[in-house]
Order: structure tokens, then C-alpha cells, then sequence
């Protein structure tokens, strides 16, 4: 499971930055494509119990079923996969969060707020390349092998299931912290690295593994409510900033230094603009203005359709609802209407900010090109009794 | 931190199973500073099944705490949530008194969302409308919930501004069923609350 962590400064000083594996090392997979565990193993009673997740997965009302998002994703996953492409079922899940997962058994969970964090198809890749790693190199049956070693048998698979999926169950704050012990550091670090040597022979950017982190500590630092931390598990897993360094610095020994400008993959950032609205509607619902205004500036900096990408500052702008900011909204969305085809939610939320300033005429405008734009609106009942109020 | 959590979670499991209930009789009934007329009986639940419920907060119920709801967050005031956010982290939105029906409806979504617990449910409103609350005027919507490990949820939610105070009804109920075989006698018991006092 990828999952931003953050620790204190202080305690970063403190953790190696040594580099695991020299540059020119060779990882390599430790299952062939195709593979299935041997009947009567341990491994087999694991996948069995995956298998059932699996189907809860699948029946999730989360689950997203537009076909050209999942056809984006599974694209992806194939060419970072190569010859273990088929070994894949890939389930894009509809969640603001950044976080991929990976099952034993080859089952992978694609955030949507991971999409919406990727700036390029490369960082999308760094992230499923890391999850095949920690699939090929069998760390699931690993971490499940050392965790036996301390408990008893009987809850040994539902403990192991949880580790190794991150299932939400009722108890969701205990699943939370078991997830964090899911995968030892020198997994991850493995995984680290043999995900990014699998997104550079994909024909990936491979410094595309760690800028993604890089984007993510710069959200975490712009937010107002940080995540949690780690606390008990910080010491034996490695933060973002520590892997964001590693991975530079062995990616730069030996791939070389990345293309001087970053260039966005047109076709993420066609991603981008055709799902925009959806996946910054469950950002906006988050109510974490920090994140999100980061994440705009990052959207803008890349080229998400301006206009959408001033209607979601109007929003931020509005609902975060500082002293000065129905202004900024209300600047925000007439950049989204000069920047051409706009929301109508951009019409209709300036009614609203000129009724709250009293400015009426601007609002009975904007309401009714609104209803212009949107003539099906469900809300329509309401905008008609503040144009009918104004006409009494 | 996330020991709190745990502790919180696990208590409030452990509290669900001991939450008491006491019958709501048909007739006119007055919750906190609103008055309500169900038609059939309800039961109230106790604080202890909604932990994250502010205080003045109550929760009736027809089967269940998971099958249907009934909530009235009555004086919720400016620059509060409608949610309590017992450890500061679920970045509730906060109610503001100037705020407008598209900005009402919003706070109801989010703050939906944050409850089934933030990234585990996908809230939707629709429909939003005015409607008057005795001699307040306020707004109706409908809302529904797809919720990532339960049934999902459909409902009808209220809210009026007096005295830059809000006052919120929610109806949420499961579906396929439960939703449907008590949204007449909610939404009556929505769309008839008003306050007991004169403003």
C-alpha cells in the first residue's frame, strides 16, 4: 500500500539515508508471471481469503465503472507490468484520498484522489510500479510469515487479510492502524526501487517515482490539518521525505538527471479535464482548503482547463469563506466564465455571492443564465423563488 | 493519537450495543426548541448511539440506528459544525449565519460525508428547494449516500436559519426498503418542525 506518511522533522534527521541498493544492481522478480501458490501451502489459505475480499471489492458501491477511466488505468498497469499484465485485476475506487494498493493475489486499488494527484501518466505509473514490486517480490507472504511468528494461529489470515489489504472493517480505526504495519521498511525501499527500474524499461520517466512524493509533501505542508502520524510504527517505516530522497538520488546515479522541464503527458491531462469536475467535487467535500489550494496551483501549473480550474478555486475560495474571500470567489468564477464554457455552477454560485452583497440585478443575471445553461437543474425550484422574490 | 482513535471507535462500538431507547408517542412532540408531530410512534435514541452528535442532538428511530434515522440538530450556532469533531481531525465544514441554500446544502454533504467517515462514502444532494418552516423560511433536499461497507442511504433533509442559529432534520434511511417505508411520515415530520417560540 502506498499512503503518504509524514513524521516530524526532527525525528528525520535521525533515520539513514543511505542508499539500500547500489545503482547499478539488477532487482529482480521473485514469481514468474502467471504464478500460483502450491496447494496445501500456507500462501494458498491466503489467497483463498483474499479471493473473498475480492469479491466485496467488486460489489463496492465505490467501485468506478466508467470505462474509460478504468481502461486509462488498466493501460498503465499493463505496460508497467509487461509479461505479468495478466496476472491483474485492477479496481479504481471513488476516493478523495491518495493511496494503491496491492493484494498477494494480484488484486490492485486505484485511488481516484491518486489520479487526481498524478501530474503525468508517469506518476500514475510510479505508484502501480511500486505495488507490482511489492507483488513480484512476494512481500505480502513475507510480512504474513513474520507476523505468524508472534500471534496465534487462529486470527493469523483475518489479522494477515487486514494487513495485507487494508480492508475496511467495521473496526475502520483499527484496520487504519494495522495498515501501518503492513510492509517493513526494506520492503518498501525494495519496492521503491524495483518500481521505478519497471517504469523506466516501461518507457516511463523514472523520475516521475519521486516527484510524486515531492508533490505530496508539498500538499501535506500546505494543509491546515495535517494526517495523522505514524506515532509507535514511525520507526520501522519509511517516511516520504526519506524515500522522495532515496529515490532521487538512486534514480539520478542511474538513469541520469531528469529533462530539465517538466512536460505533461497529454493524455493524463486529457484524464484530467474530462473527470475534473467529478474529482474535484469529492476534493472540495473534504473541506481541506490547504490540500486543495495546493492542488489547484499544481492543476493550473500543468494545464487543467483553466476554466475548470477557476470554478474549483471559486469553490475553495467560497466555502473556506475567510475575510476576503466571497471576493476572491466571486474573481474566481468570472475568470471561469471569461475563460470559456465554464460550469453553469460557476452563474449560479456568483448569483448567489451578488445576493449576499445585496448587488441583486447581478444576481438575477447570473441566476438566469444558470438556468439557461442548466435548464434541468434540480435545484431550479429554489433559484426561480429568488428570481420570482426580485420580480414582487 | 491513533490509539485515541482506536479507544474512541471501540467505545462507541461497545456503547452501541448498550444504547438505551424510549418511546415517542404520536402526537406533538417538542425536541429541544422545535416542535414536531409524528404520526406513529418512534423510538429515541439515546446520545450514546451517535458519538458524533453535538450536544442537544436527538436521534429517533423506526428499526434501528442502521436502518433509519431521524435526526434534529436544533441552535446549532455560527462558526460551529452540525458534527461534534471530538479529536479535531475530520476538518468538519462550520456553519456560518450568512450562509445561503447552495451553501447549506453543501455543509449538509460534507458534513454527511465526514460522518459514514471521510473517503468511505460518496454523498450526493439534489433537489434542493425552499420550504417554510412555520414563519421561517428555509430550505428541503433530498440526499443519498453510496457507503463503501454498509447498505446505502437515502434521505430528506431540512434546515432553517432564526437568530443566526440553524436548525437541521435528516431522515436517513437504507435502501432498497427502509427508505421508502418511512419517507411519507419523515418528510410530514420534516417539512411540519418549526419552533416553539415566537421569533
Amino acid at each position: 500500500m502506498l499512503r503518504l506518511r509524514v513524521i516530524p522533522a526532527v525525528v528525520l534527521t535521525a533515520l539513514p539515508l543511505a542508499l539500500p541498493v547500489a545503482a547499478q544492481e539488477v532487482l529482480e522478480h521473485k514469481i514468474p508471471p502467471g504464478y500460483q501458490p502450491e496447494q496445501n501451502h500456507d500462501e494458498k489459505g491466503l489467497w483463498l481469503e483474499v479471493e473473498e475480499y475480492e469479491k466485496a471489492v467488486r460489489e463496492s458501491a465505490l467501485l468506478v465503472e466508467d470505462p474509460e477511466i478504468n481502461n486509462y488505468v488498466d493501460s498503465i498497469v499493463c505496460r508497467v507490468a509487461g509479461d505479468y499484465c495478466r496476472d491483474f485485476r485492477v479496481y479504481v475506487i471513488r476516493n478523495p484520498g491518495f493511496n494503491a494498493s496491492m493484494t498477494p493475489t494480484g488484486m490492485m486499488q486505484v485511488w481516484t484522489g491518486l489520479l487526481l494527484r498524478a501530474q503525468t501518466s508517469d506518476e500514475v505509473a510510479a505508484v502501480i510500479g511500486h505495488e507490482i514490486a511489492h507483488y513480484t517480490r512476494l512481500h505480502s507472504l513475507e510480512r504474513l510469515r513474520s507476523v505468524r511468528k508472534g500471534m496465534a494461529a487462529g486470527t493469523l489470515f483475518d489479522l494477515g487479510l487486514t494487513i495485507l489489504t487494508g480492508v475496511q472493517s467495521p473496526f475502520g480505526q483499527a484496520a487504519a492502524m494495522l495498515n501501518l504495519l503492513s510492509f517493513s521498511r526494506a520492503q518498501e525501499q525494495e519496492a521503491d526501487l524495483l518500481g521505478a527500474q519497471m517504469v523506466a524499461e516501461a518507457a516511463y520517466d523514472p523520475h516521475a517515482t519521486y516527484r510524486i512524493w515531492e508533490n505530496l509533501l508539498a500538499e501535506e505542508e500546505a494543509a491546515v490539518v495535517k494526517r495523522e502520524e505514524p506515532g509507535l510504527f514511525s520507526q520501522t517505516h519509511p517516511d516520504a521525505e526519506v524515500r522522495a530522497n532515496q529515490l532521487e538520488d538512486w534514480v539520478a546515479a542511474r538513469y541520469g538527471p531528469p529533462d530539465a522541464e517538466l512536460w505533461a503527458s497529454d493524455r493524463h491531462l486529457e484524464f484530467l479535464n474530462r473527470n475534473y469536475m467529478t474529482l474535484m467535487e469529492d476534493q472540495i467535500d473534504t473541506n481541506r482548503f490547504g490540500r486543495t489550494q495546493a492542488l489547484l496551483e499544481r492543476h493550473s501549473a500543468i494545464g487543467v482547463e483553466p476554466a475548470l480550474v477557476h470554478f474549483f478555486y471559486g469553490e475553495m475560495f467560497r466555502q473556506r469563506a475567510q475575510e476576503g474571500d466571497d471576493q476572491r470567489a466571486i474573481d474566481a468564477y468570472r475568470h471561469s466564465i471569461e475563460d470559456g464554457q465554464p460550469p453553469p455552477g460557476s452563474y449560479k454560485n456568483l448569483g448567489y455571492l451578488y445576493l449576499k452583497s445585496g448587488e441583486n440585478g447581478l444576481a438575477q443575471e447570473n441566476f438566469r443564465r444558470y438556468l439557461e445553461l442548466a435548464p434541468d437543474a434540480s435545484d431550479r425550484a429554489m433559484i426561480e423563488f429568488y428570481l420570482e422574490e426580485d420580480d414582487t | 493519537m491513533i490509539y485515541r482513535r482506536i479507544l474512541l471507535v471501540l467505545t462507541a462500538y461497545m456503547l452501541h450495543g448498550c444504547v438505551a431507547y424510549s418511546l415517542v408517542e404520536p402526537g406533538t412532540v417538542e425536541v429541544g426548541e422545535l416542535q414536531v408531530s409524528p404520526e406513529s410512534a418512534w423510538s429515541r435514541a439515546s446520545s450514546a448511539a451517535f458519538p458524533f452528535a453535538r450536544s442537544g442532538t436527538t436521534v429517533w428511530t423506526q428499526d434501528g440506528l442502521t436502518l433509519n434515522r431521524l435526526m434534529f440538530i436544533p441552535a446549532v450556532p455560527d462558526g460551529e459544525p452540525i458534527f461534534k469533531d471530538r479529536e479535531g481531525q475530520m476538518a468538519l465544514p462550520k456553519f456560518r449565519a450568512t450562509m445561503l441554500p447552495n451553501e447549506l446544502e453543501e455543509l449538509t454533504a460534507s458534513s454527511l460525508g465526514k460522518m459514514f467517515g471521510e473517503g468511505n462514502a460518496v454523498v450526493q444532494t439534489a433537489n434542493l428547494r425552499p420550504h417554510r418552516y412555520g414563519d421561517d423560511r428555509g430550505i428541503l433536499l433530498d440526499v443519498q449516500a453510496a457507503v463503501t461497507d454498509g447498505p446505502d442511504y437515502k434521505g430528506l433533509a431540512g434546515a432553517f436559519v432564526v437568530k443566526d442559529e440553524l436548525y437541521v432534520m435528516l431522515y436517513l434511511a437504507a435502501v432498497p426498503y427502509y427508505y421508502e417505508k418511512d419517507l411519507s411520515e419523515a418528510e410530514t415530520i420534516i417539512k411540519g418542525a418549526h419552533l416553539t417560540t415566537l421569533n
